[in-house]
């Protein structure tokens, strides 16, 4: 009875609500050293993300390994607290537009207000009934379906484990429940007094969306939920999710590496880099239209069945920098095929180069940094400091890092390097609901492309 | 709904008896698995006679003293080899029944390695448990205590406590207690962080339940692995460090304990009279032996790598 | 002699492949029975190509490929049946291995039968070509194959790479075990010295070295041979890294596994597997733990050696996208059995086993309308005992009596392209499938 009042208040919302609402949402994790474990500094895993999930649609939330994506969606579902920013749960559409107006204006009672309104939404603030009101309805689905499931409780007690935490059913009404919930996502009766390991890793994966759905939620955050699957599994996955979001208006946000899956599955698609949102917008304008380097190099990295057979891969060069000390600009230069001089060149650019270059890094014996663009390198001799100016000064570099530099002397043993000052690149608008954040407008991207 | 004669509802107790049965069915597969491996079976049948002997032990050898655990003394015997008819092991120095001392040896060891495995088993998991799961200070607290302890050699910390309380069989429980705890605390507290990281904690936390039905349901039912492993080998070590601790005399004089009669037996070794002290030692080596047996088979047929594959 | 090395064509009639399964069969032993984990697997990779082997978790594809090395644990595997038979090459007689017309400027050639100089004979089954059963090779010789001729690499590179060594001291082993010639050479030690001092660096080059071989080596005399050896070793080790195109090979070779990231390794790997220009390359899932633009990389880099070094590669993977893009030929592989072999064109527009179909058309694109991938119903089978059935019985859409009943051969449906399903049987016979009939 309690799950049919649910139903029916549930049409009761509006269609173009907004679920859940991320604003600016930073996670640094303290890097600690030496005897005193003091902070030396901080892995900015994610800094300062932004973007809407509505009722029911999914949003494919995409990039490479180690660009924060996994950790975005903890903080999403709630499982860890945004160091800076904040999740908002169960804003009307009006009411979001009210809190960005909050969040910019930095007046004492729009303070007073946002706080007030962060103590009803803001996911990490919630407290009583409201917070168990958020849990009900912000459920998450793991990668690795064996880990996370009790290897000691049966699926019974798995799947019911919801309903018992929240009173809805105990005995025989549960066990229906259950029963009810298992032949949603293709298993049934037989299965209910059984271990996890008794499983293959398709019927898991089915367990643990059984237990998401458990209690109606609104959102549920997929964290690779397809990635340990074969392919022939993960289509009956993919099918199963789409049918439950159909029928439940259930929103999802589908943490994935897979372009192929997030292009199939997802409405909209936020691409990340480097802990920060490189583009966002409708998945098929994006997967059309590219306007960030980055989305067009994984597009392009990534084999499809429909493509031509004559087409190649195209690699990404460089590796990932250290989120630790993100580039300057726009943080995708260092490896863009189309960086322009106004794309955040600095110092570290210089020593990373220097790093992969035999024998002046081993000269090199300090950097003392005025800020990011203007540094003196010391070397311990005065020829490896001329050879280093005059390398910057040939095309042995980047042309576009060559003009970023504004000044190169050298005094000594020293070189002094300066870079052009730019900004960090923030989200512009290519289209409607479409942003992304490249310097490169959208006439140059076509011919810059490749 | 509840009204109506659902065939659900009726087919419901069945399904509920199906629960048990699958974990009673999980139990004895284990179990079949333990058994699979005949070190293991020899050890379950050394551990089920010692036990056999402990429990009927007033049945097979009646006491004629008041403290049935004082050996009995009967001067018109001493000395007596095995083999003299009504002395099947013959007698010690002071006329005691080998055979008695054996059996009621048995009994006392069960009732040692009950009492001593049993309480550091409940203190080290609380201890290690909570510690694991809460964090923090009181981690680092409980922990710097537990590092304290094990600082010092095991044997020798015993030893002392023992000394200083004086020689008496509970002491040489009470010793045993306060430095095997420390083992139980650490093994419990890694184990509860390895479990307290994994996903399905997680996963509980998503679903909004509380911290205690966390702890009892995900933490401490899958935790328990590597103490209970840890348990079983202790059965058969703390037998072997109450005997050297009587060996050394810090046990009571004169009671059928093994330790203590390998002890007072050794002096006749050399005048010939091996059987006073070479039986008891042969059941300390029986039953330290029979439970490392069990203990490495429970090991391998607990190893979560194992386990996982099943 | 000579006359044999300068036969412009070398061989009878030189072999087109470079290995080749027959009837491979690798079961396992397990509590309820046993397990058919590669049933009767046959096929072969032909000089210079890229085979692709497709298939799903536990199809068998993994255990096919390390069969080639002996790499299974055989006991508790047993090999149950089937030959590999492999055709090593060696260096081109005709130009000593710069390159020339005769070995179409790669520098080998596949290497002539021992028993009859390349005549063709009986071990040779008249082809006049080396031939090397490999599962029956015992352990030093399939060991100095490993590595030399044939090499592997793996998915996981973390896992493959010992952490406690450095990339160097990796890298140099492979030299050491298969180039000692080569070494000693760079030292100034020919193959007829027999002194104190070729003795002692041979040792050193053959990895048999002991702490008083490394004192003897270290006192004056010979320690200029030692270095110009460990010099000539560096700058192997630094040659075989720079092929991957690591940017600063010197500085790699001191750093250790960990300090790497996971593309880097696998290019480590690459290179280890590589640095003795083997005929026959086994990679398996080389790029399934990198993310996407980094696989792109490693693929490019597989690919551009192999051209340059006419190495044949037998690419194992569960990406049917990826296969298609970089393989000459594709086995489909399901439940330990080959269902479809062919051309890659062949089999990716014209998939003939239901499987193949089913596979691809489960392969998420943004043109399938969403919840409309066409899954495959069901769970690959347990291979326990199986019955004599097509293996895909049950999941299959098209099945019939005699899918039952009876195990389909692999036949060949058009030039260079076979299928094992009776759907292709051309007497159409009454209880056969058909790809217009569906059951269920």
């Amino acid at each position: 009875m309690n799950a049919m009042n649910d139903v029916s208040s549930k049409v009761d919302r509006r269609a173009d609500d907004v679920v859940l609402a991320v604003r600016n949402v930073k996670k640094h994790y303290p890097i600690r050293e030496g005897v005193f474990q003091s902070v030396v500094g901080h892995v900015k895993a994610v800094d300062g993300v932004s973007f809407d999930i509505r009722r029911g649609e999914t949003v494919g939330l995409v990039g490479e390994s180690g660009c924060g994506k996994s950790t975005l969606g903890r903080c999403v579902s709630g499982l860890s607290d945004p160091t800076g920013g904040g999740v908002y749960f169960g804003l009307s559409k009006a009411e979001v537009a009210r809190l960005d107006t909050l969040l910019a204006d930095g007046s004492a009672a729009a303070q007073a207000e946002l706080a007030q309104m962060e103590r009803r939404h803001r996911i990490d603030r919630l407290e009583g009934a409201a917070q168990r009101h958020f849990r009900r309805n912000c459920q998450m689905v793991f990668q690795d379906s064996f880990a996370s499931l009790n290897p000691r409780q049966l699926v019974i007690d798995i799947v019911g484990r919801p309903l018992r935490v929240y009173r809805e059913a105990s005995g025989d009404a549960l066990t229906e429940r259950v029963v009810s919930l298992l032949e949603q996502v293709g298993l049934g009766r037989h299965h209910l007094y059984r271990f996890p390991h008794q499983f293959s890793g398709g019927q898991r994966q089915r367990i643990s969306i059984a237990r998401a759905l458990a209690l109606d939620p609104d959102l549920i955050v997929l964290d690779e939920p397809t990635s340990a699957l074969d392919v022939s599994v993960q289509a009956q996955i993919l099918n199963l999710l789409y049918e439950l979001q159909r029928d439940r208006g259930l929103a999802y946000l589908f943490v994935t590496h897979d372009l192929s899956v997030v292009h199939h599955m997802a409405d909209r698609l936020v691409t990340m880099y480097l802990g920060r949102v490189a583009e966002s917008g409708d998945t098929n304008t994006v997967f059309e239209t590219p306007q960030h380097p980055y989305t067009r190099a994984l597009i392009a990295a990534k084999p499809d069945l429909n493509d031509d057979e004559g087409r190649t891969m195209q690699a990404l060069e460089g590796r990932v920098p250290d989120p630790a000390r993100p580039p300057q600009g726009c943080r995708f230069h260092t490896r863009c095929a189309v960086a322009t001089p106004m794309c955040g060149w600095e110092v570290d650019d210089v020593v990373r180069w220097l790093e992969s270059s035999k024998g002046v890094f081993d000269a090199l014996e300090g950097v003392d940094r005025t800020n990011a663009f203007d540094a003196a390198l010391r070397f311990s001799s005065e020829a490896a400091a001329r050879n280093l100016a005059s390398t910057l000064r040939s095309d042995a570099i980047p042309a576009a890092m060559q003009q970023a530099l504004e000044d190169v002397t050298v005094s000594g043993g020293a070189v002094r390097v300066r870079f052009r000052e730019v900004p960090e690149v923030e989200l512009t608008e290519r289209g409607p609901g479409h942003h992304a954040a490249c310097l490169i407008n959208p006439s140059h991207s076509s011919s810059g492309a490749n | 709904m509840v009204d109506l004669p659902s065939p659900s509802r009726a087919a419901a107790p069945v399904v509920r008896d199906s629960a048990f049965r699958v974990r009673m069915r999980r139990v004895r597969d284990l179990t079949a698995q333990i058994l699979s491996n005949p070190a293991t079976v020899i050890g379950s049948v050394i551990i089920l006679a010692m036990f056999a002997m402990a429990i009927f032990a007033p049945w097979l050898t009646a006491p004629n003293t008041p403290d049935p655990y004082q050996m009995p003394r009967d001067w018109a015997a001493t000395r007596m080899p095995p083999g003299t008819p009504g002395y099947l092991l013959g007698t010690t120095n002071e006329g005691g029944d080998v055979l008695y001392g054996v059996i009621w040896g048995a009994r006392m060891s069960l009732q040692l390695s009950l009492v001593v495995v049993g309480s550091v088993l409940v203190i080290g998991c609380i201890i290690g448990s909570l510690a694991g799961f809460i964090g923090g200070k009181l981690d680092e607290i409980l922990m710097r205590i537990v590092d304290v302890f094990l600082s010092i050699p095991e044997l020798i910390f015993a030893l002392a406590i023992a000394a200083v309380l004086g020689p008496s069989f509970g002491n040489i429980m009470f010793a045993l207690a306060m430095v095997m705890w420390v083992k139980y605390a650490r093994i419990m507290r890694a184990r509860v962080i390895q479990i307290k990281n994994s996903e399905y904690i997680d996963a509980a936390r998503i679903i909004g339940d509380s911290k205690l039905n966390i702890y009892l349901r995900d933490i401490l039912p899958n935790s328990f692995t590597p103490v209970m492993v840890q348990a079983t080998l202790d059965m058969g070590n703390v037998v072997l460090i109450a005997a050297t601790l009587s060996f050394i005399g810090l046990g009571e004089a004169g009671i059928a304990e093994w330790g203590v009669l390998v002890s007072e037996g050794q002096a006749g070794i050399a005048s010939g009279r091996w059987w006073a002290s070479t039986f008891p030692g042969l059941m300390i080596f029986l039953w330290g032996l029979a439970f490392n047996l069990v203990g490495d088979g429970l090991r391998d047929a607990l190893d979560p790598r194992t386990e996982s594959s099943r | 002699m000579l006359d044999m090395t300068n036969r412009p064509s070398g061989l009878a009639n030189s072999p087109a492949t470079i290995a080749s399964v027959r009837d491979l069969t690798v079961h396992f032993p397990s509590k309820r029975g046993m397990v058919h984990a590669v049933d009767r697997v046959s096929f072969e990779i032909r000089d210079g190509e890229t085979l692709g082997l497709v298939g799903e978790t536990g199809c068998g594809k993994s255990v096919t490929g390390r069969s080639f090395l002996q790499l299974l644990p055989i006991p508790p595997g047993i090999l149950a049946q089937g030959t590999v038979t492999f055709h090593p090459h060696a260096r081109c007689g005709a130009c000593a291995g710069t390159g020339c017309d005769a070995c179409n400027s790669t520098g080998r050639r596949p290497a002539a039968c021992p028993s009859c100089t390349g005549a063709g004979c009986a071990q040779c089954n008249g082809s006049g070509a080396e031939t090397v059963e490999l599962l029956r090779l015992p352990e030093d010789r399939i060991r100095r194959i490993r590595g030399d001729r044939i090499a592997m690499i793996f998915q996981d590179p973390g896992k493959a790479l010992n952490p406690t060594l450095t990339i160097g001291d990796q890298l140099s082993e492979v030299f050491l075990q298969h180039r000692t010639e080569e070494l000693l050479d760079a030292a100034g030690i020919g193959p007829e010295d027999r002194g104190l001092a070729a003795r002692l660096l041979g040792r050193l080059a053959s990895q048999r070295n002991g702490s008083i071989d490394n004192l003897l080596l270290s006192l004056p005399p010979l320690r200029g041979k030692r270095n110009l050896l460990l010099d000539a070793l560096r700058n192997n080790v630094a040659a075989a890294l720079a092929e991957t195109q690591i940017a600063n090979p010197y500085q790699i070779i001191d750093r250790y596994p960990h300090e790497l990231s996971g593309g880097m390794r696998q290019r480590v790997m690459i290179a280890q597997a590589l640095a003795c220009n083997p005929d026959l390359l086994i990679a398996d899932e080389p790029t399934t733990a990198l993310d996407v633009t980094v696989q792109a990389r490693i693929l490019e880099l597989i690919k551009d050696l192999q051209k340059r070094r006419q190495t044949s590669v037998l690419y194992i993977s569960h990406d049917l996208s990826l296969v298609r893009r970089i393989c000459d030929r594709v086995a489909v592989m399901y439940a330990g059995r080959v269902v479809e072999i062919g051309r890659t064109d062949r089999i990716f527009r014209n998939p003939s086993h239901p499987y193949t179909r089913g596979l691809l058309h489960a392969v998420p694109t943004a043109a399938t309308k969403r919840g409309q991938l066409m899954a495959i119903k069901g769970t690959v089978p347990e291979l326990v005992d199986p019955p004599p059935s097509c293996r895909f019985v049950g999941r299959c859409p098209h099945e019939k009596a005699l899918c039952r009943s009876k195990n389909p051969e692999l036949a060949q449906i058009s030039d260079e392209h076979s299928v094992s399903c009776f759907i292709h049987d051309a007497a159409g016979a009454a209880d056969a499938p058909s790809f217009d009939e569906k059951t269920q």
